[in-house]
């Protein structure tokens, strides 16, 4: 060991001294490379192990998805660094893009596919080949086909590869019961609402012109918490530049502590402060009138709607200073249109959020923000063809944060035996993708029809999906539940067979494709190869259609086959895109001038429609009104969760390096409230909810930062799964304590702000 | 030559600690090691509230303490900077203790703190928590271009943030790590005068060179006097046993003549 | 048991005289061997060379455990003298802090003694005054040397850099005496040729004679009257 080290060294100060860049250790000469090596200590630094070998991909630790550069040597990934050509990484990249390596090398992973040999859920089984496990899944599958029909398989898939499932296999196959969490555990409600609103998605990335902007309003949106690297760059470098910054939330986040206008609103009464903000900027005449009167419809009615809607009014309702609406109203319309209520991200809170997402967009249509410089710009998709496959067996409709306009507003899809989706879409909510948690009633009641088998691609069912105990009883009625993931989450335990999947950085992947300012297509190659007998989801799509009938479906054998005939669309190759730096930067028509009169606007009648005919028509209202939520009884706090920046979702507590950073989360409690109750940092507590659900124990943190009516805790921690030997058992699940969900009416996103817990201080 | 430092803007520091993770992963740092902490500070009682994130690290003093109290030399001023080999530290952590800012920590027997990235940034390099912070509030130059930099952002948030100051110009003999803050040094938990106890100075100036010079003298002298003084008491023993014999041999004599 | 309780050195004869008795030998043993792993462990830190020295023969040595194992034995140094040689021990303390009039005349004349002249020095009982400051120095920087030892190794973290540099210095000093004492000791003992007292415990009566008068006369006396004390 040690002579093997002392090689190293010395072939370590050859080369630092060709290059004359050995660092510190050389100036001290030779006796000491030679002294120090044998003790390991001062190992050599692994930018002189070998030759760095670059690869371009796109980051996968959180679905933001910004692109990188992969230095490895010697077949080992050591640095991830955002690509400088991409125009979400910029060269940078968050702490959890820089834990891309320590999520890879977890020694926790799933390392061989699995069947299962225990009861469901004991986390017993049997490790197999991969013929075995594909052609146990294949022949399952094929018997459910047969007996309830193609639909009755349910997918649910997040993550870089989703789209092999979700989309690719979900359609050929013939299931519309495909779903990812993005959608309505997430941004329906901001997705539906736009596209009700103005005609066009928010999508994957929120087209707020960051550059010009004057005046930044944040509603829940905690960016820098909320650690999407684009965002935090954009945010910094505008508040810096000196726009104004009011950020809406009940917490003092790090967003909060930037901003010239904090208002500390009362949980579940947004939409009252955004209906007295209306009102301010109608009646006192600040709204950008020339536009309105150009691009919007229905302004008087929405006029009509709010003159009563004083911030008196909402002050009273939002427990905020009636004075601090108005200035806050006023400063947005002082910097309009370069002023912009961010869109935010995760929005279901408390099942009436289209409508306040709707709000939103009208003043952001009041501030004369959409297509202007400074306000939001008009995203675009790159233009490549997509991959020349056979016509699907249904269309597809598991959204995602990208959902594209249009596919909702006609029928429902309709699988091969004349199912449609069985969320309950048009009859228990009006539109939207697929509501992955509306698809657990029916694997237990079988009702619209049966589903019997699940597929879960990257999705932590039980982190994920709100009321955990109907998610359980639902995994024991499926006849086949499949886990594809890499690490062993507490969902695995739950299926007969696991496929463990390689890592980004492992495999091929289709390319990226983002709809932006500047549309782009970036390049997914592996860095090194896969972990142990781990494959990639294109493969394992593959293999499992070849073995279910589809072999239409896939012709190509490879997915750089799949890339390169996609590729050859715009003249392009992998080797070149390669050259060209791993990105193709396409030009975007980011603003109504580049438009030439015409309406970007994708509604009926092609304006932003403050006033929603297509809402009336369906029984809703048409206008937004504020609707209040039940409140926390005496001794109850509202439980608010959300991001710490160095984790995504219940990913990566496991992940060595960002465990090293934050092991667990905390309970975030009023100071004042904690000393009422005789709690002080870092005393240990019990939560439970409305339902008597626990979870705990978690560390208090006893803070000013938030009202005395809410408590707060980061997301995904409070694990459940032994396999996970880091994070297993540290900190509370918030996800355990949703156990009640508001069910938004119209896009069918569950609100899960609905829970309140006490805190109890013991188990 | 020329010095180098890092800029902090605490301003626009947002706490993402992207720069904690990169360090870790680009410095390969053992399981337990951690350069960068990011500590939240708040201020006020709710609802008025400021507060922002302590980005704590090596701050790089001119004045180094922990450079002084270092006996082995593992710690030691370069461009600037303070750097440290681990390959010559014997983890007797005089540096915990001594550094104003509470720094270096020991990790498997070894100091452990920022070198400012050496072998990168020699190499031409940026430090890696530079590279990827997404929120600009850090950078790595020379020094006077960095303190002008700071001198501008501070201009730049006086509207915002009145008290806004400079910190580590002059703090230390200078920091390494020149601090854009928005408030009083003290909310964002910096000593506002970081000191280096003049004893430290007596400790590795007069001390620890006078301890190595006076033993090596001390044996020099003994070493030549022992030869000297060895060959006088073989000399007086010599002397002595002739005089006891002639002593005796007159006690003899006188004996003889009684 | 006299072995433990009693000052007498009784074995004696016409040319030799028990110097220090086996205890003492035991005690001085372990303080010399205890004193060299700290001052070895210390000078490593002190000067790299030798700690990569070191480094490259016995990578995995540690000088912190060296230095700590050693502090635990020179710590346990009066401990063990009591336990093996009280009223040597006693002795030791007491005639290390009185001083009568021919010491400080030999004293005065110290350089004679040190340039290898002991004939025609003033009488000096068991000790002569040199070896009683020497021996004093050694008990107090060997107090101050621990002490400042204890708090760097037991208070770190608590210390601050004032209390650190406080107690570095003092530790630094005591040893830069107590080595400065050492050098002192060896040269003596080789100008003198006086090693035999600690190996086999036994000195030449002749060189007694010369240097130590009064503590042979008493020894005389002593066994002349057949007591012990």
């Amino acid at each position: 060991m040690g002579k093997v080290q002392l090689q190293i060294s010395r072939r370590t100060f050859l080369k630092g001294a060709l290059t004359g860049s050995a660092g510190a250790a050389l100036a001290l000469g030779a006796l000491e490379e030679a002294a120090a090596a044998p003790s390991g200590k001062g190992a050599t630094p692994w930018y002189y192990r070998g030759e760095i070998k670059r690869a371009y991909s796109v980051c996968d630790m959180c679905p933001w998805r910004c692109g990188v550069i992969v230095q490895s040597v010697n077949g080992r990934v050591y640095k991830i660094d955002g690509n400088p050509a991409d125009p979400k990484s910029r060269g940078m990249l968050c702490a959890r893009g820089q834990a891309g390596a320590s999520f890879m090398y977890d020694p926790d992973r799933l390392r061989s596919p699995m069947i299962r040999i225990g009861e469901r859920g004991e986390g017993k089984f049997q490790e197999v080949t991969w013929e075995e496990a594909l052609d146990a899944m294949a022949q399952k599958l094929l018997a459910i086909k047969e007996q309830y029909g193609p639909e009755s398989v349910a997918i649910f898939g997040h993550t870089s590869g989703e789209f092999w499932f979700t989309d690719y296999f979900a359609q050929a196959w013939g299931t519309p019961n495909a779903s990812k969490p993005s959608s309505s555990l997430c941004t329906s409600p901001r997705e539906e609402a736009s596209l009700l609103t103005v005609g066009l998605p928010v999508g994957g990335h929120e087209p707020v012109d960051w550059e010009g902007v004057r005046c930044v309003t944040l509603i829940g949106s905690h960016i820098g918490e909320d650690s999407r690297n684009t965002v935090m760059q954009d945010f910094t470098r505008a508040w810096a530049r000196g726009a104004k910054v009011i950020v809406v939330d009940p917490r003092f986040s790090s967003a909060a502590a930037k901003a010239d206008y904090w208002l500390p609103i009362k949980p579940g009464t947004d939409t009252a402060l955004l209906l007295a903000w209306i009102n301010v900027l109608i009646t006192e005449h600040r709204y950008d009138a020339e536009y309105v009167a150009e691009w919007t419809q229905g302004f008087d009615k929405l006029a009509a709607h709010v003159a009563e809607m004083t911030p008196e009014w909402a002050a009273a309702i939002t427990e905020l200073d009636p004075e601090l609406i108005r200035t806050t109203a006023r400063v947005m319309a002082e910097h309009l249109p370069q002023s912009v209520i961010v869109p935010g991200r995760h929005v279901t809170w408390y099942g009436n959020d289209t409508q306040r997402m709707r709000a939103v967009y009208i003043i952001n249509a009041l501030l004369g923000a959409y297509g202007r410089e400074g306000g939001i710009y008009f995203n675009k998709s790159p233009y490549i063809e997509a991959y020349p496959h056979p016509p699907f067996a249904v269309a597809g409709s598991s959204g995602g944060c990208s959902a594209e306009p249009g596919a909702e507003n006609g029928e429902l899809p309709v699988g091969p035996s004349g199912k449609a989706r069985a969320d309950g879409a048009r009859t228990k909510f009006l539109r939207g993708p697929t509501a992955m948690q509306e698809l657990i009633e029916p694997m237990i009641t079988g009702e619209p029809y049966p589903i019997k088998a699940l597929i879960v691609y990257g999705v932590n069912l039980l982190h994920s999906i709100p009321n955990v105990p109907r998610t359980i009883e639902a995994l024991k009625k499926l006849d086949l539940v499949v886990a594809i993931d890499v690490l062993p989450m507490e969902h695995v335990a739950w299926a007969d067979i696991v496929l463990p999947e390689a890592t980004i950085y492992e495999r091929f992947e289709d390319v990226w494709t983002v709809s932006h300012k500047t549309p782009y297509i970036a390049l997914r190659e592996p860095a090194v190869e896969p972990y142990a007998d781990t494959k990639p989801a294109w493969w394992m799509a593959r293999e499992l259609g070849l073995r279910v009938g589809l072999e239409k479906y896939f012709k190509w054998e490879t997915v750089e086959e799949f890339v390169a005939t996609r590729l050859q669309s715009i003249g392009y190759t992998v080797e070149k895109l390669r050259e060209e730096g791993g990105v193709i930067v396409q030009k975007g028509k980011p603003y109504l001038s580049d438009f030439k009169g015409a309406s970007p606007f994708k509604t009926p009648s092609g304006k932003i429609e403050l006033y929603s005919e297509a809402l009336a028509l369906a029984g809703h209202d048409p206008l937004p009104v504020y609707t209040p939520v039940e409140e926390p009884p005496p001794g109850w706090f509202r439980l608010l969760y959300g991001r710490h920046p160095v984790h995504t979702f219940a990913k990566t507590q496991n992940t060595p390096l960002l465990h090293q950073l934050n092991p667990e989360n905390e309970l975030w409690l009023n100071a004042e409230v904690a000393a009422s109750l005789g709690l002080k940092n870092g005393d240990r507590v019990w939560l439970e909810n409305q339902d008597g659900a626990r979870s705990g124990p978690i560390k208090v943190k006893a803070t000013q930062r938030i009202r005395p009516d809410a408590v707060f805790m980061s997301h995904g921690f409070g694990h459940n799964a032994p396999g996970l030997s880091l994070a297993n058992g540290k900190g509370a699940s918030d996800a355990a304590l949703i156990t009640r969900y508001a069910l938004d009416p119209i896009c069918g996103g569950a609100g899960m702000r609905v829970n309140f817990v006490r805190i109890v201080k013991e188990a | 030559m020329a010095l180098y430092a890092f800029l902090l803007d605490l301003s626009r520091c947002i706490g993402c600690e992207a720069c904690a993770a990169a360090c870790i992963a680009g410095n390969e740092l053992p399981a337990g090691a951690q350069y960068i902490h990011l500590i939240e500070q708040t201020h006020g009682v709710f609802p008025h509230l400021t507060g922002g994130f302590k980005n704590h690290r090596c701050y790089h003093c001119a004045d180094a303490a922990c450079v002084k109290v270092c006996p082995t030399g593992a710690l030691y001023k370069e461009d600037g900077l303070t750097r440290l080999n681990r390959d010559v530290c014997i983890g007797c952590a005089y540096c915990t203790d001594a550094c104003p800012f509470n720094v270096p920590q020991i990790v498997d027997g070894r100091s452990s703190k920022c070198d400012a990235c050496a072998a990168t940034t020699k190499a031409g390099g940026q430090p890696w928590c530079v590279r990827t912070c997404p929120s600009d509030a850090l950078r790595y130059g020379e020094r006077r271009e960095i303190l002008a930099e700071a001198h501008a952002r501070v201009e730049a948030i006086r509207a915002r943030y009145p008290k806004a100051r400079v910190y580590g110009e002059a703090e230390a003999g200078g920091l390494g790590v020149v601090i854009v803050l928005p408030d009083a040094p003290e909310a964002f938990d910096l000593p506002a005068n970081p000191q280096t106890p003049l004893l430290l100075d007596v400790w590795q100036k007069v001390v620890q060179p006078a301890a190595v010079g006076l033993t090596g003298l001390s044996v020099l002298v003994t070493g030549v006097a022992a030869i000297i003084a060895r060959r006088n008491h073989m000399k007086e023993l010599a002397e002595l046993r002739a005089q006891q014999a002639q002593t005796e041999q007159n006690a003899g004599a006188q004996e003889g003549e009684r | 048991m006299n072995f433990f309780r009693s000052c007498e050195n009784a074995n004696h004869s016409e040319e030799k005289l028990l110097r220090y008795r086996v205890g003492q030998r035991l005690v001085h043993a372990v303080l010399a061997t205890s004193f060299l792993m700290l001052l070895f462990s210390g000078l490593m830190v002190l000067w790299p060379p030798l700690l990569l020295w070191v480094r490259s023969v016995a990578p995995d040595i540690s000088p912190g455990l060296i230095h700590r194992i050693g502090a635990v034995l020179f710590m346990a140094v009066p401990m063990l003298y009591l336990l093996v040689d009280r009223c040597g021990a006693r002795q030791l303390l007491v005639e290390s802090f009185t001083y009568d009039k021919d010491d400080i005349e030999w004293l005065k004349h110290a350089w004679r003694y040190f340039m290898g002249h002991a004939v025609g020095m003033p009488p000096q009982g068991r000790l002569n005054a040199g070896q009683k400051l020497h021996h004093a120095g050694v008990v107090i920087f060997s107090a101050t040397v621990v002490f400042s030892g204890l708090a760097l190794w037991f208070a770190k973290g608590y210390l601050g850099p004032a209390g650190l540099a406080l107690a570095a210095t003092i530790h630094g000093l005591s040893m830069l005496v107590l080595t400065v004492l050492l050098v002192g000791h060896l040269y003596f003992t080789f100008v003198y040729k006086a090693l035999s007292a600690m190996t086999t415990g036994y000195v030449p009566k002749e060189e007694a004679m010369i240097e130590h008068p009064k503590w042979v006369e008493e020894l005389e006396h002593q066994s002349a009257s057949g007591k012990s004390f």
